[in-house]
């Protein structure tokens, strides 16, 4: 399904609206403090009211079956208001391997608790050199001689892996990489929360002592589960990275206009001037990269792939630059634990870097080329 | 595409199979082969430079007998009478072919000349006037930018006063491009010297040949001379080759400009795509085996993303287009992101060229760059610098407070 112009602005109205009730500033920081780092209470409401959770996840397993243009509208409002929410891990990471995994049964088992709402998961894949690289993956999974499978090994940087029902395993069998499904409550598994940089998203380690396993999709096959995730998941960032980077804008610009240094407002000083159009640059090639890679995964074209690496690239550092530049015209305002800013700038930094950095995302799209 | 867009395409495709070869493709590994060509601007000699003038009046003239010259121009002018996004789908179309590059008409003359005279002059005027530039016999030229009137363009000097029925014109114009080939020109001059400045300026339509009208080329740091000096010395104009109301031409020259953006942002063709081209870098640097150079790879990258997301931007603001809306700050983008990307290219290729791009060695598409490096300050400037169009983004777009002008 997809929604026209129309659709799109009413959605981006509703969530904004939602989020401006229940995400304001002082929740946000009140959540970074505390355990777990979302409210139970707005999450149920985002899936009854708003039916988010369910937006992106198809129809057949309980979902609303919109495409990432949709999806990009609900995560650029999320990106704004630096909401804490289970949202990035379950639906655009978890959800979405699932789904990339092509296996209908793990689908029709947990997609339609995650588009009610009911269940939380989140993907596993990095560990401790925070790679996504499937090949330098070193947990390993060994068959358990009933069918099932049992996982031994650690993972780090899981979003929201304190906390999820589900969690989905990038694990090493003799077949290769491999997908498995564990269960919160499984026996052998132990979780705590890592301290990050960005507080506003939460991430842990995960140790795995002989934990009992179910393989998604097939033996071997995560190499390129984890492409396809990599592919969606960058432009859901994207998403988030480009709404992040307005907010850095607009604020900058509001900014700006208002505040008086030697009798004008700063904004009428050229080089505040220019910061300011230089971000609007960075947000407005933002805004279309991840939009265009967007429609153009909904629209099945063949140019999604490069159209993501770009919007990864392109929406990672246009957001550290907006976040970086919106504390240099606020000056020492800008410096305080009190003023946003820097909430901006730790979620764009710990964005940029999420799976990998610059160094893999530029070399991907130069592959995603074929060069 | 809806069925009118795909009929409009196949009597394009139809017209264009029948008139012109269909075009190498540029960006496909070609490596070695052909033409290689960066020019920006064109460096012939004289001989050569009329040639290829020539050669776009003609292709002009083909385009309009088939319908395809002025695609979006009223009827009655001789348009089509068909919206942008049939222009920008020629366009696509074209790209395809082999034909004459038609630059020097369309960039000035039928891109923002064109618009501003159908906007603001007189029926008998457009009537002289837009059939013969859109059917390629006449070229316009931009007769703006004074010595002492660049970035500030309301300083405009160039006197008009009337007499009767005629305005006499006296003053100087600079970097006029196209200028040596034009039969008309566009003159911003000052009417009223005692008005605030953007109060005075009447806008006039110059035909080159008359009488005290002189074009001096200029060189330019390229080699050649696509610019020109102007000296307007007691040139008569008749009252009816005025645009727009007297002491009224900012208005005209606001036309102008818009139009300028949308022009000048818009994205190259011809030699110069291959600057921005993935496939044809990549083969520039298997060619001189800095292929796996990590340094050269990530800036190639970052190239790249900036291209793609400036090709983005722009199919943006074409569906923008296409649903009947006007597109916000995308051009004025665009245009900033195409001068810096295509600077950034020139610069990243010399690096991975190294010595060859500072003495021929004979080697196909090396030397052949410093065409384009030399070209790129230009690219920065024209049309609006890097500066007056972020001081635009700025003010227009985020409500800035203005810059303190006299
Ligand atoms: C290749 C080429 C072709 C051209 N073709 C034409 C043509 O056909 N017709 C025509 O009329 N003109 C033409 N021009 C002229 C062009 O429009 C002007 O060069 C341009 O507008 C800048 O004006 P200027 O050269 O006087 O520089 P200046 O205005 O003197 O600017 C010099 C420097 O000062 C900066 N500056 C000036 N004012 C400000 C400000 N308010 N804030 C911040 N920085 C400022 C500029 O950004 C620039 O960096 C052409 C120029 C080139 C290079």
């Amino acid at each position: 399904m997809t929604a026209d112009e129309t659709g799109l602005r009413e959605l981006r109205a509703s969530v904004r609206e939602f989020l401006e009730a229940k995400s304001p500033e002082e929740a946000v920081r009140k959540l970074m403090e505390s355990e777990p780092r979302y409210d139970p209470a707005v999450w149920a409401q985002a899936a009854d009211q708003l039916r988010l959770p369910g937006l992106v996840i198809p129809e057949e397993y309980g979902g609303d079956g919109f495409g990432l243009v949709e999806l990009g509208v609900v995560l650029e409002e999320m990106g704004r208001a630096l909401l804490c929410a289970p949202f990035f891990a379950t639906v655009v990471l978890a959800a979405q391997a699932l789904l990339a995994s092509g296996d209908r049964e793990a689908c029709a088992r947990h997609l339609p608790g995650i588009a009610a709402g009911r269940t939380t998961a989140a993907l596993a894949v990095a560990e401790d050199s925070g790679s996504w690289d499937p090949a330098l993956i070193s947990a390993r999974a060994v068959p358990d001689g009933e069918g099932a499978w049992r996982l031994t090994g650690r993972k780090s940087f899981v979003i929201d892996g304190t906390t999820a029902d589900l969690l989905l395993v990038v694990a090493r069998t003799v077949a290769g990489p491999s997908l498995f499904a564990v269960d919160r409550d499984a026996s052998g598994l132990s979780a705590g929360p890592m301290e990050t940089l960005d507080a506003t998203r939460a991430m842990a380690r995960l140790t795995f002592d002989a934990v009992p396993a179910t393989l998604v999709g097939a033996d071997g096959a995560a190499g390129r589960t984890m492409a396809k995730v990599l592919d969606v998941a960058s432009v859901g960032l994207a998403a988030e990275q480009s709404g992040g980077a307005r907010r850095c804008l607009e604020a900058s610009a509001e900014h700006a206009r208002t505040r008086h240094q030697f009798g004008r407002p700063i904004g009428s000083f050229q080089a505040v001037k220019h910061k300011c159009a230089d971000m609007l640059v960075q947000v407005e090639l933002a805004e279309a990269a991840s939009r265009e890679a967007a429609r153009l995964a909904d629209e099945g074209s063949a140019e999604f792939p490069v159209a993501a690496a770009v919007a990864h690239a392109c929406c990672s550092r246009a957001y550290m630059f907006a976040a970086m530049e919106n504390i240099q015209v606020h000056g020492g305002i800008g410096f305080t634990w009190e003023h946003p800013a820097h909430l901006y700038f730790r979620r764009a930094k710990s964005s940029q870097l999420l799976f990998g950095g610059p160094a893999v995302y530029l070399e991907r799209l130069l592959d995603r080329l074929g060069i | 595409m809806a069925d009118d867009m795909q009929d409009f395409a196949a009597e394009a495709r139809a017209f264009l199979d029948a008139h012109a070869p269909k075009a190498p493709d540029r960006t496909a590994p070609s490596w070695g082969e052909g033409d290689d060509s960066m020019a920006y601007f064109s460096s012939l000699p004289p001989e050569a430079e009329r040639e290829h003038v020539q050669r776009a009046r003609d292709w002009q003239r083909v385009r309009h007998e088939h319908g395809f010259g002025w695609i979006t121009g009223p009827v009655e002018y001789g348009g089509r009478g068909l919206t942008p996004v049939h222009d920008l789908l020629y366009d696509a179309v074209e790209s395809e072919y082999d034909v004459a590059h038609t630059g020097v008409l369309s960039v000035i003359g039928l891109g923002m000349i064109g618009p501003t005279i159908l906007a603001h002059a007189q029926p008998h005027i457009k009537e002289r006037w837009l059939p013969a530039m859109y059917r390629g016999d006449a070229i316009a030229c931009q007769l703006f930018s004074e010595p002492g009137a660049g970035s500030d363009l309301a300083s405009v000097a160039t006197r008009a006063v009337r007499e009767g029925d005629h305005w006499v014109l006296n003053g100087q114009k600079v970097w006029t491009s196209v200028a040596q080939h034009s039969q008309i020109g566009l003159a911003l001059t000052r009417t009223n010297p005692d008005a605030p400045k953007h109060r005075g300026i009447t806008a006039f339509l110059v035909p080159m040949d008359a009488p005290g009208v002189e074009v001096r080329p200029l060189r330019q740091m390229t080699g050649g001379a696509d610019f020109n000096e102007v000296f307007l010395t007691d040139v008569r104009i008749p009252d009816d080759h005025r645009l727009g109301e007297v002491d009224g031409g900012w208005t005209v020259a606001l036309t102008t400009l818009m139009n300028e953006r949308a022009t000048v942002g818009s994205e190259g063709v011809g030699p110069v795509a291959a600057a921005l081209s993935p496939d044809h870098l990549s083969a520039l640097m298997r060619a001189t085996w800095t292929w796996d150079d990590r340094a050269l790879r990530a800036r190639l990258a970052e190239l790249l993303v900036d291209a793609l997301a400036t090709r983005h931007l722009n199919t943006r603001a074409l569906r923008m287009l296409r649903a009947g809306g006007t597109p916000g700050p995308e051009m004025s983008v665009s245009k900033l992101m195409y001068g810096q990307n295509l600077t950034r290219a020139a610069h990243f290729v010399s690096d991975v060229l190294g010595p060859r791009i500072i003495a021929d060695t004979g080697q196909w598409g090396t030397y052949a760059w410093s065409e384009l490096l030399l070209a790129t300050p230009a690219l920065r400037i024209l049309g609006g610098t890097e500066e007056i169009m972020k001081n635009i983004l700025a003010e227009r777009v985020l409500g800035l407070p203005k810059e303190v002008r006299s």
